[in-house]
């Protein structure tokens, strides 16, 4: 069945991003994620991912990182990325099993602050901070990626329940 | 003679009328009016109906702890019982209805209760109701529940939305009254992140009721000043009409904010109630104090108001209690209200103050009568006169209006939702909060001040403080001279009045009054909590706000001793009641839980799939076709199609966890119980996970795809629970080894293709040799597919018993690849299966699930004895396996369960009784854990966990269904009903 072309579907694929102006919804492409995890005493394993410039590097938890990139990963690429990452580190693809959902705006924060008990002020918790938290039942994983702008990961499976009910949190300020 | 509205003055618009309804009569307020202050303009003296005695009641505060002028606000789904009229902002259109009361306000059949007073004293259900017993169901039970309750719920649905959040700041002031205001100003000049709660409508507390100046300012211009600065402050967050109702732990309390419980049309993406949960660094109480009535006869007549709030309608509203007022005090408070009713130009009869020394020179013309009581009010729908006691002589006077105040509680209430208790003290007659709060302070009313300058000083003071505790640099906020400030020293309580005639009534809410406390001690209930539920004091809405004290004053007196030795209830969240609309927030509907989809979701509802929960996860149970009318009929053609040709399932929500790392295959050694480190590359095993006693966890298999990298799958419920214990073990009990996991459930869309014509569908599909020579039963690689299109994952592993194989693929090509296999495999009778018939095939293969390993059972329970390691020296579960219990040989092992008459049936969850033996516990000998109805051999079939079970295929038995009565003939028998030597799996 070479002659069949396998299409990609992604998670969020169906929604349409909201806009206003004070809080603004959309789904991120669905490009690449590898969950990078490091032995326990390995140095400096953050600022080593950063100068793979292979995406951008979210703090995901003790001793693990997430490297995210809009632009999907080839099969050859990924294989190449974690025989780099070895022996510090080793890598799973978890490209197909998050869904990325930015929320930007001056309400971005409160709309947040409906699901989760972080502290999202920008002394506590300034750009390039990432934690994973609950939004209400939902587990995700925040990063602030500007002053008024927040990168969610979440599980695939959860990625609608959890674009609905940003929609509902947000609709107040819409 | 009634309440009326003076001509000038109090903060409301006079320019915007507001129109509102009150038991069907349209009366008019004004914009800034409570709806208590509104109908006390309206004359409407008499609001309610008490709850046991249906007594006329009136008016009696203008804040939180209202007893009386509980209401029904709204109409339809936003009909809201027990709305405090006190607390409600008047709106246009408002339509309020009063309760507990029938047929009307006025006359109320209820009050017929009232002649028989003397037998519904408190307890006198516990004594009325005892015999006949029968009578308790049919009769009383009935009767009590209708009299019972307060107000009366909709059935309807409520149309609006709630909503919660979280706020984090350094310091959460409460309250915003002098004392709040004054800290969050030192604080918020400070730089530090403020947030001021207040539950009334605007911030200023007792400033909005003030005639004293600041600096020459009304005191409400003060507030006005003082929150505009605090607005403009970026790092302040003001939230008024928020009620903090609770304290709990780590600093975190609970706040309910009615956004919109003052519009009559709330605007639909807005919702009515915010539940806030404030993280705070420090918290300063600033909460006031609560003015004690005073307990004499008839002290619920409408026209008797607390001292405070009778200043409150005539100073912030503009509303005189009446014409002719009197004054019961016991401390210098109840001057204040005098100085300003003679101000407004109000007829004050007389002072009556409790003391004989009282000091306070008042300057008014109104007479002062020092050290008398006012032991009974006169009068029934509205008082008419007051009884005056002193020194044993009773003088009458004419009063339509009587204000009392028996000194002042710190509302001390959230300081004493951790646990700590209350202490009395004699000095400030009153009960007051703890020491040692741990980051909560006390400001102002609340911490024993009185005046408003001594309220503002030690504010500020604490303001200061607590932000500069955490680093910030912070200076005292400084206030103007203050004019006309009362302040009124702490006087002795009189906790009892001589002289009574009447009812004197201690908790107006639940009807309780002086001698249904004297008779709790007499009968043995004096300790307070006993008598809070002998007598209901302190229950119901308002949780004894106003009658607490005075019920443990009594009781001290009763029992001849302090009001320390009695104590108080215990104090807990919430502090005035929140309504579940707001604690569930937006968790409704279609929000009330989320719902996680399998990657082929999508793919599984175009092949109509009837979906069943599994958790969160919503999985396809069967494939209706067109002429099947239930759903037997699509499972046993979808198992017979599996057998016969091949099926396609879904298996993408069982759990998936990549276990990487030096140490991964030791690790794996050490978490099953049978041997994975010498597992081949490219091979998978089945793996039996023991919990630490013994008994299985869960089972799976695990795949080698590299040395360091293997692919572990586990059941779909217990996904979660392995990572979990996966993680435990790695961190906590073995953290030298060199593990990492990473959880890829998501990851993948994995496909369950089963049948004898699997492969010939498949291969098509998948560019490596998928024979069984290159790729034998358990084999388990990385695979091309579609021509080098797409890269997947291959397991030869099979739940069926058939030959199988589980494709996993990126979970974004799932469906795609769904269709590409069912489009394969459409000449060959593909047809997709769901999780019913999964378990029928894995039932009529003897495979057992978690209703099999169900917490009881050990490997050799199972026939797995060889999965037990006995070379490795260690792992999970070993050490207990040798307990007594776990090698006894009667112990229940999985057996197989057919009925001798292929028609009947039996149920999970059977007993299995030797055949002849009588159908008691003593003779059970078993019971059936999972059935089946088997196309394969025609009949129910069951697996079952029965003593001896393996040593009696053939052994007839009877299936007992002690719940319904069923008694089954079967036989048991070898619990692999299909291909018993596994020959299918290998072709």
């Amino acid at each position: 069945m070479s002659d069949f072309r396998p299409t990609f579907r992604p998670a969020l694929g169906a929604k349409t991003a909201i806009t206003s102006a004070e809080v603004k919804l959309s789904a991120l492409p669905e490009g690449a994620i590898v969950q990078v995890l490091a032995p326990p005493g390995e140095q400096d394993v953050a600022s080593f991912l950063s100068g793979l410039g292979k995406g951008g590097v979210r703090t995901f938890s003790p001793g693990q990182w997430l490297i995210v990139g809009d632009e999907p990963m080839t099969q050859e690429d990924m294989k190449t990325l974690f025989e780099t990452l070895e022996p510090r580190a080793t890598g799973v693809d978890q490209s197909a099993g998050r869904a990325r959902i930015r929320i930007d705006g001056k309400q971005a924060g409160r709309v947040l602050s409906k699901g989760t008990a972080l502290d999202l002020s920008a002394d506590a918790f300034p750009v390039g901070r990432s934690a994973t938290t609950l939004i209400g039942h939902i587990a995700a994983h925040i990063t602030r990626i500007d002053s008024d702008s927040f990168e969610l990961i979440v599980l695939r499976g959860f990625a609608e329940s959890l674009w609905d009910d940003l929609t509902r949190m947000s609709a107040e300020y819409r | 003679m009634t309440s009326y509205r003076l001509a000038t003055g109090g903060l409301i618009d006079r320019q915007t009328p507001l129109s509102f309804s009150f038991d069907g009569k349209r009366m008019l307020g004004f914009e800034g009016d409570s709806l208590a202050s509104a109908l006390l303009a309206n004359g409407q003296l008499l609001v309610g109906r008490s709850f046991k005695y249906h007594r006329p009641r009136g008016i009696l505060t203008a804040g939180t702890a209202e007893p009386n002028a509980l209401m029904t606000i709204g109409q339809g789904g936003r009909t809201e019982p027990n709305t405090r009229a006190t607390m409600q902002e008047l709106y246009q259109g408002l339509e309020a209805r009063s309760q507990s009361r029938w047929p009307s306000l006025e006359f109320d059949v209820g009050a017929l209760n009232s002649l028989f007073s003397p037998f519904l004293g408190a307890g006198f259900y516990y004594k009325t109701f005892m015999w006949p017993a029968a009578f308790w169901e049919k009769i009383y039970e009935p009767f009590i529940r209708k009299a019972a309750g307060l107000g009366k719920a909709s059935y309807e649905a409520d149309p609006d939305s709630y909503d919660k959040c979280w706020a984090h700041c350094d310091l959460l002031v409460i309250g915003s009254g002098p004392a709040g205001l004054a800290a969050a100003l030192s604080a918020g000049r400070s730089g530090a992140r403020v947030v001021l709660v207040d539950e009334h409508s605007a911030a200023g507390g007792s400033l909005l009721s003030e005639t004293a100046t600041i600096g020459g300012a009304s005191a409400s211009q003060f507030v006005a000043e003082t929150v505009a600065e605090l607005a403009s402050l970026s790092n302040v967050q003001i939230l008024t009409r928020t009620t903090a109702f609770g304290w709990y732990d780590g600093n975190v309390f609970g706040a309910v904010e009615r956004v919109q419980k003052h519009v009559l049309d709330p605007l639909p993406a807005v919702p009515v109630e915010r539940l806030w949960r404030v993280v705070s660094k420090r918290a300063i109480l600033a909460s006031g104090a609560e003015e004690r009535p005073l307990v004499f006869g008839g002290n619920d007549i409408p026209g008797v108001m607390m001292a405070t709030a009778m200043r409150t309608y005539l100073n912030r509203y503009g509303v005189a209690p009446g014409k002719h007022v009197a004054i019961f005090t016991t401390n210098d408070s109840g001057y204040a209200l005098a100085r300003d009713l003679e101000s407004a130009g109000v007829n004050l009869v007389a002072v009556i103050d409790g003391r004989p020394d009282a000091g306070f020179r008042y300057s008014g013309r109104a007479r002062v009568i020092k050290g008398a009581y006012v032991s009974d009010a006169h009068g029934r729908k509205a008082l008419s006169s007051i009884s005056v006691w002193k020194n044993g002589s009773v003088e009458t006077l004419k009063a339509d209006a009587l204000a009392m105040s028996g000194g002042f509680s710190p509302i001390i209430h959230l300081a004493c939702h951790r646990g700590a208790k209350p202490v009395w003290s004699d000095e400030q007659a009153g009960f007051l909060a703890p020491t040692g709060l741990n980051g909560f302070e006390l400001a102002g009313a609340v911490n024993t001040n009185s005046g408003i300058a001594a309220c503002l000083a030690d504010g500020a003071a604490r303001g200061a403080a607590c932000v500069e505790a955490l680093g910030f640099t912070a200076s005292v906020a400084t206030f103007a001279t203050v004019e006309g400030d009362i302040v009124a020293p702490p006087a002795k309580p009189i906790w009892k009045i001589p002289g009574i005639k009447g009812k004197a009534f201690v908790d107006y809410q639940n009807d309780v009054h002086r001698k249904d406390l004297a008779l709790a001690v007499r009968e043995g209930y004096g300790h307070v909590e006993l008598a809070k539920r002998y007598t209901t004091n302190g229950m119901a809405t308002d949780q004894g706000k106003l009658s607490n004290v005075n019920a443990i004053g009594l009781l001290a007196e009763a029992r001849g001793v302090s009001p320390a030795e009695i104590g108080t209830t215990t104090f807990r969240p919430f502090y005035t009641p929140v309504s579940f609309g707001a604690l569930a927030g937006g968790h409704f509907g279609h929000h009330f839980q989320p719902v996680r989809e399998s990657p082929l979701h999508d793919w599984a509802k175009k092949q109509s799939a009837v979906f069943i929960d599994t958790g969160l996860w919503y999985r396809s149970s069967w494939f209706p076709r067109n002429s099947e009318t239930n759903w037997r009929e699509s499972v046993d053609r979808e198992v017979l199609n599996v057998r016969a040709n091949a099926g396609l399932c879904d298996v993408s929500t069982l759990g998936k966890i990549e276990v990487c790392g030096n140490d991964a295959a030791e690790f794996l050694n050490r978490v099953y119980s049978n041997g994975f480190l010498k597992l081949p590359i490219g091979k998978a095993r089945y793996g039996l996970m023991l919990r630490e006693d013994g008994f299985i966890y869960d089972d799976g298999t695990t795949s080698r795809l590299e040395e360091h990298r293997f692919f572990m799958t586990t059941t779909t419920a217990y996904a979660a629970g392995v990572m979990t214990h996966l993680e435990f073990c790695a961190q906590a009990l073995w953290p030298d080894l060199d593990v990492r996991l990473a959880s890829v459930t998501d990851q993948w869309a994995q496909m369950s293709v089963a049948g004898p014509k699997s492969r010939r569908i498949l291969q098509p599909i998948v560019d490596d040799d998928i024979s069984n020579a290159a790729f034998p039963f358990l084999a388990a690689k990385e695979v091309s597919l579609f021509g080098g299109q797409l890269q997947g994952r291959l397991f030869r592993i099979s739940f069926s018993g058939e030959l199988a194989y589980e494709l996993a693929v990126p979970a974004g090509y799932g469906e795609s690849v769904a269709d590409a296999i069912m489009e394969a495999g459409n000449p060959h009778g593909i047809q997709p299966y769901g999780v019913e018939a999964l378990s029928v095939l894995r039932v009529e293969k003897g495979h057992v699930t978690h209703s099999e390993i169900n917490g009881t059972v050990i490997p050799a329970d199972l026939g797995f004895e060889k999965m037990v390691s006995q070379t490795k020296p260690d792992f999970i579960g070993k050490a207990m396996l040798n307990r007594e219990g776990l090698t006894a040989e009667d112990r229940p092992r999985l057996v197989g369960v057919v009925p001798l008459d292929p028609k009947a049936s039996f149920r999970t969850g059977s007993h299995i009784l030797a055949k002849d033996a009588a159908a008691t516990l003593e003779n059970d000998q078993g019971y059936v854990t999972s059935i089946a109805y088997s196309p394969h051999v025609g009949s129910t079939i069951g697996l079952a966990l029965v003593r001896h079970g393996p040593e009696r295929h053939g052994e007839e038995v009877v299936v007992w269904n002690g719940l319904c009565g069923e008694f089954t003939a079967a036989r048991l028998c070898n619990p692999v009903f299909v291909d018993p030597q596994n020959e299918k799996l290998h072709v």
